[in-house]
């Protein structure tokens, strides 16, 4: 009985509905929400809550309506269990069916290889200016807490804390590399950070004693994430560093002060430190070069036409040296890693961004599709030239 | 007699296509024709003056053509020559539109008496008010989405005013002088003396105040030229290093400053101007032919579709099909209820007919353009009924029911009617955006993606014939009801096919540019929705969980997803495929819902309900 309902049509339909309501309310909160963070309410998670939205007609008395939307990764599950039931229960192998298995075990492949993408895919960035190079990307979203040891001018003793192990406020945290402890004091996802004599209002006095924090008189307050893309969040943590005979200080670390303002740095036993939230980076054992950027308009107006890079690959390791051109619909794939143009500085026309996705399932999509096009197109034609067999 | 109904049917279409044809009626003292194929650059792309005109006069019109004081209708190309040419002339038609109440008062003129001449003011008639115009411009919302309907009016009118203006310092500027081949001749004999005081000036030495400043007042009102400029007429020289360097006429007279030659094209076309200013019509024709040759030699980058691009103007192909479409719906309607035989022949072969036309609209396009046929909303319109359109009659040939004409006479009638519309905020051949600049990923994965609108619509509409003909009509019989079903079945199964090998035609696009496959963006979740929509179609019918009714149903709601992932994922303003939008698409969206909604009720009522009596068997 159960396995007749779970290899059912009729729940594949129901399935189906489900999907399309998944897919509709997931598409509908990119409006408010943004594309990744509605990815992950909907479509990387088992159920979602969608809300009322404020902005709607009648919004302010209707945002208390709620109602659960089964998510992507109950859904999937599900079309999968009852797909595989269906075939097991009622598999005939005949010519006449062909097609649907085809079909079926494209769409099998590509469910999976979608849940593959979403578990292992990384999105990150590259900046390069032009003459230069990097050898690291920059993720869109996470952030790291830097304390490097500077002491020995050849090498630097870099120690990164992921975000999430110092986002509770109070965590202690010891890292088995550095002297002392780290403390968060403070946390803030979206923070505003101001210079005191610009503010007209009296703020309480902050408690951070060294560093940027102090010397710029800074003041922090904590503000609503944004999720737009165009947008990042003002990642900012207040930290006090403990030694064994007490606090070395309380320090101010900000991932927007990466670009603005020199390191933090102080002492502590003899040796020199610096610390800092920053961007979280992925070093890479290659460096990519910047050796011009080029972009076309349309003759006679601003629009940009295209847009093009030409970068030189050095890899030590595989002993590599060599240009090629990183343009519009055509990126570059290396090392598992694909680079493409996604923007470039408008002032100075000089440097150039990448955008850097790393997917190793990058294939399944396309044999799936294949198998599932294929089937497709097997299983109306062999239909449509029987019954026109049949009319003649 | 009934062999006579259809052929005199079929010739009525055949000689109206036919008239389309014959170009339009100017003054026929001077070559206006000719004129309006002058070539020109304006938003990064050449066409002739013709399409500027037209696309200029709807914007800041509505309409291609309007009628003067005396009552005689003014086409957009004499319109842009007396604009551009004449403009004391052209300020006082009355081109521009402004109804809304507070603009009347703003401008105090009683509503009655606004209404008089249907809102129409002309530049004249602005001009008292032209800064009070500037300043409630500024006053407006900075935030688009939430203006007034007056900011927005205002705004409009101002933007139409900066067009206007624009468009008036193009060829020449608009104060009058007697000759303008006089007033170069006389720039060019200031500017050794100009200029050699100008130097003399800027090094602190002693100059010539007198030939500085006469020369500077010449200098002054050609960089205010330039500055204004709509678009450029003077074609790069012949071995010009840089082929697409179009210049204005401004720009040209001030870069004679450096060559201390004024270029030939733009002495041409001040004889053109004089001859027409002084209604000299021997000479006018005389230049104009002058004027073409040269610009005819420099022609090295091989744009030779001016003529085929004025031509597809006033031939206006998919307005022309649109109205046989019309014809072809009625004539169809009413085979179901007499002459089944005659008229529903006559209906197919004028639709054949419509088709063509339709389908060489589409090539016109594609020609003039050098690209594949959907590059933006509006040809995405006409593509989908194009599709839609050609798979009916594929069906018609089929089934010979005169269901297949129906649908795609309804079909082909109502995309057009969306692209008519979506047609009037400017120039349909526009250029792509760069990351859309790719011709091969436009020909499958757009084409395909939207022939899948196409067969979904379709299965839509057909099934909105199904329950209007048995709600309305008794003569949804079995066996029509049973053809439609097939007709239906069939169609979903194209519809499937090409809306998922589309969406990952785009997968593999966005895998290739961006390095992934799906990014949840609202246009590919559209896709998704109808690709989803219709498995789930399909698996209905294969489950037995719907019959005839149930899927005429199902596909109708299709019709709601399908105008969704069209038109709705657009309006969020998110993504990728965020592009083109109106205010009122949305309304007329939210309409075309609603009446979905309707037929789908319609749909469910009991069969007591219906006027066809239905036997469902399976």
């Amino acid at each position: 009985m159960l396995l007749k309902i779970i290899s059912s049509l009729k729940l594949t339909v129901w399935l189906l509905v489900l999907s399309l309501v998944l897919v509709f309310f997931g598409t509908l909160d990119q409006v408010h929400f943004g594309i990744r963070a509605t990815q992950q309410k909907y479509f990387e998670s088992v159920i979602a809550l969608w809300q009322y939205p404020l902005q709607w007609p009648l919004g302010e008395s209707l945002h208390w309506i709620h109602f659960p939307i089964p998510g992507g990764y109950l859904i999937g599950p599900l079309l999968l269990v009852n797909l595989i039931a269906a075939h097991a229960t009622r598999f005939v192998l005949r010519w006449n069916k062909a097609g649907i298995y085809i079909i079926h075990l494209g769409l099998i492949l590509l469910l999976l290889g979608q849940l593959n993408t979403q578990l292992f895919q990384e999105e990150n960035y590259m900046w390069v200016e032009e003459g230069k190079s990097a050898n690291y990307l920059e993720s869109h979203h996470h952030d790291e807490l830097i304390i490097t040891d500077i002491t020995d001018p050849k090498v630097d003793g870099v120690v990164s804390i992921p975000i999430d192990l110092i986002d509770k406020q109070p965590t202690s945290l010891q890292h088995p590399r550095l002297p002392f402890r780290v403390e968060t004091k403070a946390f803030y996802p979206n923070a505003a950070i101001v210079q005191r004599r610009h503010l007209t209002e009296k703020l309480p006095e902050m408690i951070f004693n060294r560093g940027l924090g102090r010397e710029k008189d800074f003041v922090v307050w904590e503000r609503p994430m944004t999720y737009m893309q165009d947008e990042r969040n003002v990642t900012t943590a207040i930290i006090e560093l403990v030694g064994t005979e007490g606090s070395l200080g309380i320090w101010l670390v900000s991932n927007v002060f990466d670009e603005k303002f020199p390191h933090q740095h102080f002492k502590y036993e003899e040796r020199d430190y610096e610390i800092a939230l920053r961007i979280k980076r992925t070093y890479l054992p290659y460096k990519i070069e910047l050796i011009d950027f080029t972009h076309d308009r349309y003759m006679g107006t601003d629009i940009p036409k295209n847009f093009s890079s030409k970068v030189r690959i050095v890899n030590p390791q595989s002993s590599e040296d060599r240009q090629t051109l990183i343009y519009m619909n055509h990126p570059l794939r290396y090392k598992g890693r694909t680079f493409f143009q996604a923007a470039f500085d408008q002032q100075t026309e000089k440097s150039s961004m990448f955008q850097v996705v790393n997917n190793p399932g990058w294939l399944i999509p396309y044999i799936s599709c294949g198998m599932i096009s294929i089937g497709l197109i097997f299983q109306f034609g062999y239909r449509f030239i029987k019954s026109s067999g049949n009319k003649n | 007699m009934k062999k006579a109904i259809t052929l005199s049917l079929i010739l009525f279409g055949i000689l109206y296509i036919g008239r389309s044809l014959v170009p339009p009626r100017y003054n026929p003292a001077i070559e206006v024709e000719q004129f309006a194929q002058l070539p020109l650059l304006y938003k990064g792309r050449l066409k002739p003056m013709d399409t500027t005109a037209r696309n200029a006069l709807l914007i800041i019109h509505g309409k291609q053509t309007f009628k003067d004081k005396s009552g005689e209708r003014i086409s957009a190309i004499e319109w842009l020559m007396d604009l551009t040419m004449r403009s004391d002339v052209a300020d006082n038609y009355k081109v521009f539109y402004a109804s809304h109440p507070d603009i009347l008062g703003l401008f105090n003129i009683p509503h009655e008496k606004a209404a008089d001449f249907k809102f129409n003011f002309s530049f004249n008639e602005l001009l008292p008010h032209l800064e009070e115009i500037e300043r409630q411009a500024k006053l407006a919302n900075p935030e688009a989405q939430l203006r007034t309907p007056y900011e927005r009016s205002i705004l409009k009118l101002r933007q139409d005013l900066v067009l206007y203006q624009q468009l008036a310092h193009s060829l020449t500027s608009p104060q009058f002088v007697s000759s303008l081949k006089e007033e170069y001749q006389v720039y060019l004999g200031l500017m050794p003396e100009g200029v050699r005081a100008f130097n003399q000036q800027q090094a602190g030495e002693d100059h010539n105040e007198d030939a500085l400043n006469h020369f500077m007042s010449f200098a002054h009102r050609y960089q205010i030229l330039s500055e204004t400029a709509a678009f450029s007429i003077i074609p790069p020289r012949m071995g010009s290093p840089d082929s697409t360097y179009w210049q204005s006429t401004g720009q040209s007279l001030i870069e004679t400053i450096m060559t201390g030659k004024i270029d030939e094209v733009v002495l041409a076309y001040a004889g053109v101007i004089d001859a027409y200013r002084s209604e000299n019509h021997g000479d006018f024709n005389a230049t104009l032919t002058d004027l073409q040759t040269l610009i005819d030699k420099r022609n090295n980058t091989g744009w030779n579709s001016f003529r085929s691009e004025y031509i597809f103007n006033y031939f206006s192909p998919f307005y022309l099909s649109l109205t046989i479409y019309v014809l072809v719906f009625i004539l169809v309607c009413i085979s179901w209820l007499v002459w089944p035989d005659t008229l529903g022949r006559a209906a197919y072969w004028l639709l054949i007919l419509a088709f063509s036309v339709h389908t060489l609209g589409l090539l016109a396009r594609i020609f003039i353009q050098g690209r594949p046929p959907v590059t933006n909303l509006y040809s995405s319109a006409v593509f989908v009924g194009w599709g839609a359109v050609l798979f009916s009659v594929i069906l018609e040939r089929i089934y010979r029911n005169g269901i297949g004409s129906a649908v795609a006479a309804l079909l082909g009638f109502c995309t057009l009617l969306i692209a008519h519309h979506l047609g009037g905020s400017g120039d349909t051949l526009e250029m792509m955006q760069a990351v859309l600049d790719s011709n091969f990923w436009l020909a499958t994965h757009v084409v395909t993606v939207t022939l899948g609108y196409s067969a979904t619509f379709l299965a839509g509409f057909l099934g909105l014939i199904y329950i209007c003909r048995g709600f309305l009509t008794k003569s949804l019989d079995n066996s029509t009801a049973l053809a439609i079903y097939r007709m239906v079945y069939g169609t979903v199964c194209f519809a499937l096919l090409f809306s998922f090998v589309g969406t990952v035609l785009g997968g593999i696009w966005a895998d290739q540019s961006w390095g992934r496959f799906w990014g949840w963006d609202p246009k590919e979740n559209g896709a998704l929705l109808i690709v989803i929509w219709n498995v789930l179609v399909i698996h209905a019918i294969l489950g037995k969980m719907v019959l005839q009714r149930g899927l005429m149903i199902l596909v109708v709601v299709g019709n709601i997803i399908t105008s969704w992932s069209w038109f709705g994922t657009n309006m969020l303003g998110v993504g990728l495929h965020s592009y083109g939008f109106t205010d009122s698409a949305f309304f007329w969206l939210t309409l075309f819902w609603l009446s979905q909604f309707i037929f789908i009720a319609i749909g469910l009522l009991p069969h007591g309900y219906w006027r066809s009596r239905l036997v469902v068997s399976e």
